[in-house]
């Protein structure tokens, strides 16, 4: 089977046409943003501000990387890996008014991101959690750093991808989402095993 | 005791805790893809066994996370050892520039991060002495925070434990707490469940039964025995699987820590630990000799 390789600036037409369960990989830009990155970007909107980025069609990554200097003052990415996705639910609409077409990440999302995948046209990824030596291998070069001062995993990093991944789409453009969908089931199967009366 | 020769074993202990997974939870990992049947789960499995190799080849840190370190020091007749609290935190701030460790300790308001991994109360280090004992035990545990926003804690009754049906309250709490995780902790993922105390205890022994025993001990207590096993395979049976996109194992192991409570109540408190084990101990004895006892 051939690899299923999309290319930053993704377009919402390809985003839309991807199902739950597919399997991808991203060439080109991938912006790293966390709690605190989500936060700053949503004040800016809010106020009016111009965002560092352009972020139309691109791909945010729920990540912190471990970046070094080399000898010459450049970041040079050592390894990068998807932190837990949930704590930017809050951020739904933020990401897809950003122009956002793909999220990565791990453990999936909640109602308002599924809404706002629809709503929006962009789909979740899940990336292989505490995988970051492996992942790495698909991210080329650091192209910049934007709001260092938050530290080193709060900031906005802005990544050479190629070939990124194994991603999972977990969350399509449909309402579908693998993580509701397991859920749904394993509440059934807990009220079999212990039930909540009785 | 030679504190120079201790003081570069629990270095090297630091070291290998950040650079490595404990033997027995990659043996899990392996069990866990051999019986696995659901193709997505088998493809995660896979990358994380590979990962640890690249991880290896590379000399890179496993995780980009380096979680947050606790320290357990067992020590006995040679006095209290004034000086583990130092040699962890240089350990630390060498596995930060080397790259093993993402400066990611911050202050909890501000989110104020100084860069180093340390800060008010970090390492943490819970020194326990054990009157009699002619040895040191040190392990150092570095747990992702990601698998801390499942964790919870209920104060239970008699009547909400279920004692008349085999505890089945606690155990509903336990699985309705996996649901709840999912994906989050980094699964294939470990539980840590204190029971007893107070709030503070049954937290504090969570982390101890999941950080500090081998996920493929048995516990010698028979009762706790039995929960652990119980609990670990009804949880496999939820079908949340590796990285909480489907599959048979979504949870390698469940450790219990006990202790005696107030008659009123049983605390509980259950404690997530993703599959990437990094944790590292060692004893040492009075003569020099030591031993890896994790």
């Amino acid at each position: 089977m051939s690899k299923h390789v999309l290319h930053m600036p993704l377009r919402e037409e390809e985003v839309r046409q991807l199902k739950v369960g597919d399997v991808v990989y991203l060439t080109g830009h991938i912006f790293t943003a966390r709690d605190m990155a989500h936060l700053k970007i949503r004040t800016l909107l809010e106020q009016g501000g111009e965002l560092p980025k352009d972020f139309a069609g691109a791909a945010v990554f729920h990540a912190g990387p471990v970046c070094l200097k080399d000898e010459a003052g450049n970041w040079k990415l050592n390894v990068v890996g998807p932190t837990t996705s949930i704590r930017m639910e809050p951020y739904a609409d933020v990401v897809g008014k950003m122009g956002i077409r793909a999220v990565i990440g791990k453990g999936g999302m909640g109602q308002d991101t599924l809404d706002a995948c629809e709503k929006y046209g962009y789909v979740y990824l899940q990336a292989a959690p505490g995988c970051a030596a492996k992942l790495a291998q698909g991210i080329r070069s650091v192209y910049d750093v934007t709001w260092f001062e938050m530290g080193m995993p709060e900031a906005l990093w802005d990544l050479e991808a190629v070939e990124f991944g194994p991603l999972v789409v977990g969350m399509d453009t449909h309402q579908n989402s693998i993580y509701k969908t397991l859920r749904e089931a394993a509440l059934e199967k807990l009220e079999a095993l212990y039930p909540e009366k009785g | 005791m030679d504190k120079e020769l201790v003081r570069a074993a629990i270095h090297d202990t630091c070291i290998r805790a950040v650079t490595e997974i404990s033997a027995d939870v990659r043996d899990l990992l392996g069990q866990a893809l051999e019986r696995e049947s659901n193709e997505t789960a088998k493809s995660m499995l896979s990358s994380m066994l590979e990962n640890l190799d690249v991880a290896k080849q590379q000399d890179k840190a496993v995780c980009q996370s380096p979680g947050y370190p606790t320290t357990w020091v067992t020590f006995g007749e040679d006095g209290f050892p004034d000086f583990v609290g130092e040699a962890v935190a240089d350990a630390l701030g060498e596995a930060t520039r080397k790259g093993y460790l993402r400066p990611s300790i911050v202050d909890p308001l501000t989110r104020y991060n100084p860069g180093n991994n340390t800060g008010e109360g970090v390492p943490n280090i819970e020194y326990q002495y054990h009157p009699g004992q002619d040895y040191m035990d040190f392990i150092i545990s570095f747990k992702g925070c990601g698998a801390e926003l499942g964790n919870a804690m209920k104060i239970f009754t008699t009547a909400t434990l279920k004692l008349d049906q085999d505890f089945a309250g606690l155990k509903r709490f336990v699985l309705e707490t996996a649901i709840n995780a999912g994906g989050k902790p980094c699964p294939p993922f470990g539980i840590g469940i204190g029971i007893g105390g107070q709030m503070d205890i049954a937290s504090k022994l969570s982390r101890q039964a999941i950080s500090t025993r081998k996920w493929s001990d048995t516990n010698p207590d028979p009762l706790l025995a039995r929960l652990e096993t119980e609990l670990r395979d009804n949880i496999n049976t939820l079908g949340l699987g590796a990285a909480g996109t489907g599959g048979d194992t979504v949870c390698l192991a469940v450790k219990i820590g006990r202790a005696a409570t107030h008659t009123a109540i049983a605390p509980v408190a259950i404690n997530f630990h993703c599959w990437v084990a990094r944790r590292a101990g060692i004893r040492i004895y009075r003569d020099g000799r030591i031993e890896k006892i994790l």
